[in-house]
Order: structure tokens, then sequence, then C-alpha cells
């Protein structure tokens, strides 16, 4: 696997793992 | 804020592969520089003269997967112990050969050699301990945690073949139950070891229940009920499917 393809697959989970806490923290503030 | 929220979304994931794509074309080649020196001294160490290490993939990309070629005066054990001391290089991602421009995927990172050592040190670890379960139940004891460990660290150097995990039962109880059961911790043996950073795709977990005792023992003995370790070579090849022509 190219370093660039592993390199985007880890910085997209990253992404949407921010996505998904920034997510959660705005439903908790409501 | 009147765009759609997906919109920015979506802009925000093209920034993130942007800048991904601009991270490791910049830092890409000094990362993989280092990786090649430390490869090298590894290869120097084990012994590998005239082996050729290459970082880049078929296409020519960059990649922390080495690809090893050359020294063809070594013998398949020589080979397996360089690919092996290479992989412990922190960073590399795997290590295959190249025999005549073919690639041999794997076969030899996991040559003969290592699996057995392999197995031979799974053994050993559990020759005088094993990994205990509460009656009736697939929860691995937390006293066997740190057995665990070193389980996982006996089998870190056999990634890339498959390793069979074989739940066992005794013959007390209905049969059907206890090769669920067997199955059942064999899984979550397989589970614990995926934890501790063994590749799920080379774990296979199988229960037998008590159809298997051990050699000399009474079925109904408890000293059955047992978690066994079987590292294979290499990974089994799936038969290519052939067309067969049909009749007339």
């Amino acid at each position: 696997m190219p370093l660039w393809l592993e390199m985007q697959v880890l910085m997209l989970l990253t992404y949407a793992v921010g996505l998904g806490i920034g997510w959660l923290v705005w439903k908790r503030k409501g | 804020m009147t765009r759609h929220p997906l919109i920015l979304i979506l802009a925000g994931a093209l920034a993130t592969t942007a800048i991904g794509f601009a991270a490791s074309i910049a830092r890409g080649p000094a990362f993989i520089a280092a990786l090649d020196r430390q490869a090298d001294a590894a290869r120097d160490r084990a012994g590998g003269n005239g082996v050729e290490i290459s970082f880049r993939t078929e296409e020519g990309w960059l990649t922390r997967h080495a690809t090893l070629s050359g020294g063809d005066g070594l013998s398949a054990d020589l080979r397996g112990r360089v690919a092996k001391a290479i992989t412990t290089v922190p960073g590399i991602g795997g290590v295959h050969w190249v025999f005549d421009g073919r690639k041999n995927v794997r076969a030899v990172t996991v040559d003969s050699h290592a699996p057995l050592h392999c197995q031979h040190d799974v053994e050993a670890i559990l020759k005088a301990r094993t990994i205990r379960f509460p009656e009736a139940s697939a929860l691995i004891d937390r006293a066997s945690e740190n057995l665990l460990n070193e389980v996982a660290a006996a089998l870190r150097p056999c990634v890339g073949s498959i390793i069979a995990i074989t739940g066992h039962t005794d013959d007390n109880g209905d049969e059907g139950a206890n090769r669920a059961l067997s199955r059942a911790r064999a899984d979550a043996v397989r589970w614990a070891l995926i934890g501790r950073g063994i590749p799920a795709d080379g774990l296979r977990a199988t229960g037998k229940g008590s159809k298997e005792p051990l050699a000399g023992l009474d079925p109904a003995d408890p000293a059955n009920r047992r978690i066994e370790f079987r590292v294979l070579e290499r990974a089994q090849v799936k038969p290519t499917p052939v067309d067969t022509p049909g009749p007339g």
C-alpha cells in the first residue's frame, strides 16, 4: 500500500472521529 | 450559516485528503529514507549480504512495505531470518520477497523457520500455565491477562501466517453446548489477541468440544479444557476458479 494512501486513510479516519466527537458535543450543548 | 452542512463536511474531507497527500509527499521521502537505513542495518546484522531492500510499490510510490530481492546464494532459512529482522524495524509495515520479478507474497516473511519458532514459543509459555475461564463461561479470567500478553508477544513474529486457535472442553455436559463453549472461548482468545495487535485476518478460531481429549487423559478430566495454538507456515492459497468447458 503506498504511503500516501495510508496517510489519506488515517487522516480521513481522524477527520471522521473528530466530526463525530464534535457532533456529540454540539448535541449535548443543545 | 446558509451553506448546507453536508457540503461543508465534504469540503473538510477534501481539504483533509489534500493535506494528507501533501504531507506524505513532503515528509514521506525523509521518513522512508530513515526506514531504509534501519532496514539496511537490520539486514546486515542478520547476515543478509547481497539482499536489496526497496521501499517502492510496483507503481513507483513510496511505501512502508519493503520488497526484498537478490541474495541468490542465501538459504531459505537465512532469507527468513533477514525478513524477520527487517520486520522488527519500527514503522515497517511488512516484507515481501521478489524472485525473478514474481512476488512471493508473504511466503518468506513467514518462512518455515519463523512460524515453527513461534509455535514452540507459545507452547513453552502454555506448558506450565493455561488461559483460564470461569466455569461454563467464555469470559477470559483477569488472571490470564498477563499470559495473553506473553502469547501475543510470542506470536508477533509470525504475523502473516495463519494462526489457528482451537478450544477444547472435557466431555461433561451436552456435546453441542461444549462445542459452542469451546468455540466461544477460542473466539474470546482471538479477540484478546486482536486487542493486543495481532492482525485479525490471520487468526482462525474453532471449537472442537470434547472430541479431541489430550492423549492419555480421561475425556472427563478437567485438564482437557484448554486452548491450543497452531501456527501454519503460510496463508493457505485459495484455489483459483477455473473455467471448465461445458458439454458439447
